[in-house]
């Protein structure tokens, strides 16, 4: 571009952020995502009960973040020193602005998890008569703010989804990364893996039965969410086809080598493609099926995170 | 620098009038330049004289003990196969951005501009290794230092010949006077009597960052 003069040495080697990152990119989504669903149904159908949905919602939502930090931290190379990101608060950083959402989030996320299994928390402590009494104080007083606490949760996971997107698009160098799709894109992908998930755990743990009104809610958004994600997919690909020669240049990772093969056989073929066969090419037979239902759901996640796999990887291997 | 030309013409303007009215006119000049008051280092590398000796390699790794394997500047060679024997060698190492993303992405402040004299550099002990910087450099010039385990960039030996009041590393140890360093809002460095008679551009500056250094490269009559 400055053709009078030019390097391109560079001293990072190839990613520098590499699968823990995506691993924990995808428990965010996922973890985000199966809140905001389980949520907005609540809302919607004006649910006063505590459903197996926003049961597995909320437990999803805490075990899948509190991983995730173990693998944001753990790819740290000093993680002992994470502490400093607390006490050095920089307001410019996506990374800054993120940690302080998350510290509201996961505490969200617990005492989600609190309303949900009171019950349960209490028979287990019940074993320990003072525990109980404390216990109960507790949610008698958390219990007033239980509106307020799930509209924050919707809130805040929606935050969660999208700062990972801002988080690695404010990457001026890679252009695969650098553009305005990637946190809608986060935002979406998050909600097809947290819907997937959160319906396999309300089924497997919680019983929900397959034709309940809530399944077949989470049945019926599937696929608008997944034609959503497809098309912002699409619209990613051709802003590089026709943006500027460096953005051009990255459209190779979408047409041959490994990224290629993870795009078209992981994000398209397992996370979209093995879903809509299962449910609509094999006969109603099969789309009833319990196994139908959890490998569709499994291959919804794990295309998620073959999507955050080849952003990651294949946006930091095209370099400007 | 088109704005050190531009203060320079309005300084010639105002040396037609009295002294009295020209010294006036200059401490309102200082005034309204906040930034003149504080340095803004920048450093010339002129690739005309620049024979890849790489010297300046080997005296900043000495000096900023970087170690085996790394390295804060590296002279890239950029010959051009059809004309091997018209050598183009290019400084590769920190911009020193005035809009700098290291500083902007870093969430422990570790990567900081130095308040003092305004130079983008670090503190190894906050750092928390987490790499935000190095991807987010448009130049990927950073890197995480195997010793200290903290990123790390040219900081024109901020703390090690700078602290000592001598010229950085690079800068002495080239023969052929290659690397010229300065303040870039003291009118009468040389950095600035040389910008002011030679072309120089700046390195990517679409990334629109404001790097601080300069490239002055060999352009042949004719090309
Ligand atoms: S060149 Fe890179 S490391 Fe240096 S100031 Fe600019 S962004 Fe920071
Ligand atoms: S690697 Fe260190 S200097 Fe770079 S952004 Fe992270 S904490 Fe800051
Ligand atoms: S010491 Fe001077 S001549 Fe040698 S490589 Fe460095 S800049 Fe070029």
């Amino acid at each position: 571009m400055n053709g009078a003069i030019n390097f391109t040495y560079g001293f990072s080697h190839g990613v520098e952020w590499g699968w823990p990152i995506a691993v924990y990119l995808l428990l965010a989504g996922i973890s985000g995502g199966a809140l905001i669903v389980a949520l907005l149904v609540r809302f919607y159908k004006k649910q006063q009960v505590d459903t197996p949905l926003l049961k597995a919602a909320s437990l999803v939502s805490f075990v899948t973040i509190a991983f995730g930090m173990v693998f944001l931290v753990g790819d740290l190379e000093k993680p002992l020193y994470f502490w400093k990101i607390l006490i050095h608060y920089n307001f410019s950083s996506v990374m800054s602005i993120g940690v302080m959402a998350i510290s509201i989030y996961i505490p969200l996320t617990l005492v989600m998890c609190l309303y949900l299994f009171e019950k349960e928390i209490s028979v287990i402590l019940a074993k320990k008569s003072k525990l109980v009494g404390y216990f109960a104080m507790v949610m008698s007083i958390l219990t007033r703010f239980r509106p307020l606490v799930e509209v924050l949760s919707v809130v805040f996971a929606v935050v969660i989804c999208a700062y990972t997107g801002f988080l690695i698009s404010v990457l001026v160098r890679f252009p695969i990364l650098n553009t305005a799709i990637l946190p809608a894109l986060f935002v979406v992908s998050g909600l097809s893996a947290g819907t997937a998930s959160a319906g396999m755990v309300a089924s497997w743990f919680f019983k929900e039965d397959a034709h309940s009104s809530d399944m077949k809610t989470l049945h019926v958004i599937e696929w608008p969410i997944m034609a959503v994600e497809i098309m912002l997919i699409a619209m990613l690909f051709v802003s590089l086809l026709v943006g500027n020669e460096f953005q051009q240049t990255t459209t190779v990772a979408f047409q041959s080598g490994v990224y290629a093969n993870l795009f078209w056989f992981g994000v398209m073929g397992l996370g979209f493609g093995l879903p809509l066969v299962l449910n609509f090419a094999l006969g109603k037979h099969v789309a009833h099926s319990q196994m139908a239902f959890y490998l569709s759901g499994m291959a919804s996640v794990l295309g998620v995170l073959c999507l955050r796999m080849f952003i990651i990887y294949a946006g930091q291997t095209f370099g400007v | 620098m088109e704005n050190d030309g531009k203060r320079r013409a309005f300084l010639k303007v105002l040396g037609l009038g009295s002294v009295t009215l020209g010294t006036a006119g200059y401490s309102v000049v200082s005034e309204a330049g906040k930034t003149e008051k504080k340095p803004h280092y920048g450093m010339i590398f002129d690739q005309n004289k620049c024979v890849g000796c790489t010297d300046c390699e080997v005296a900043c790794r000495k000096v900023n003990a970087v170690p085996e394997g790394q390295v804060r500047l590296y002279v890239e060679n950029k010959t051009d196969p059809e004309t091997p024997m018209e050598k183009r060698y290019v400084r590769v190492s920190c911009q020193q951005c005035e809009d700098a993303p290291c500083v902007a992405v870093c969430p422990s402040k570790a990567c900081h501009r130095d308040a003092k004299t305004g130079i983008v550099t670090m503190n190894p002990d906050d750092c928390i290794a987490c790499k935000y910087c190095v991807v987010a450099c448009p130049y990927d010039v950073r890197f995480i230092n195997h010793k200290t385990k903290a990123a790390e960039n040219c900081n024109f030996c901020l703390n090690t010949n700078f602290a000592k009041g001598k010229e950085p590393a690079c800068v002495e140890a080239c023969k052929y006077k290659a690397l010229v360093f300065g303040d870039l809002n003291d009118e009468a460095s040389y950095i600035n009597q040389i910008l002011h008679v030679k072309d120089s551009v700046r390195m990517k500056p679409t990334f629109g960052t404001k790097p601080s250094l300069r490239y002055i490269p060999v352009v042949k009559a004719g090309v």
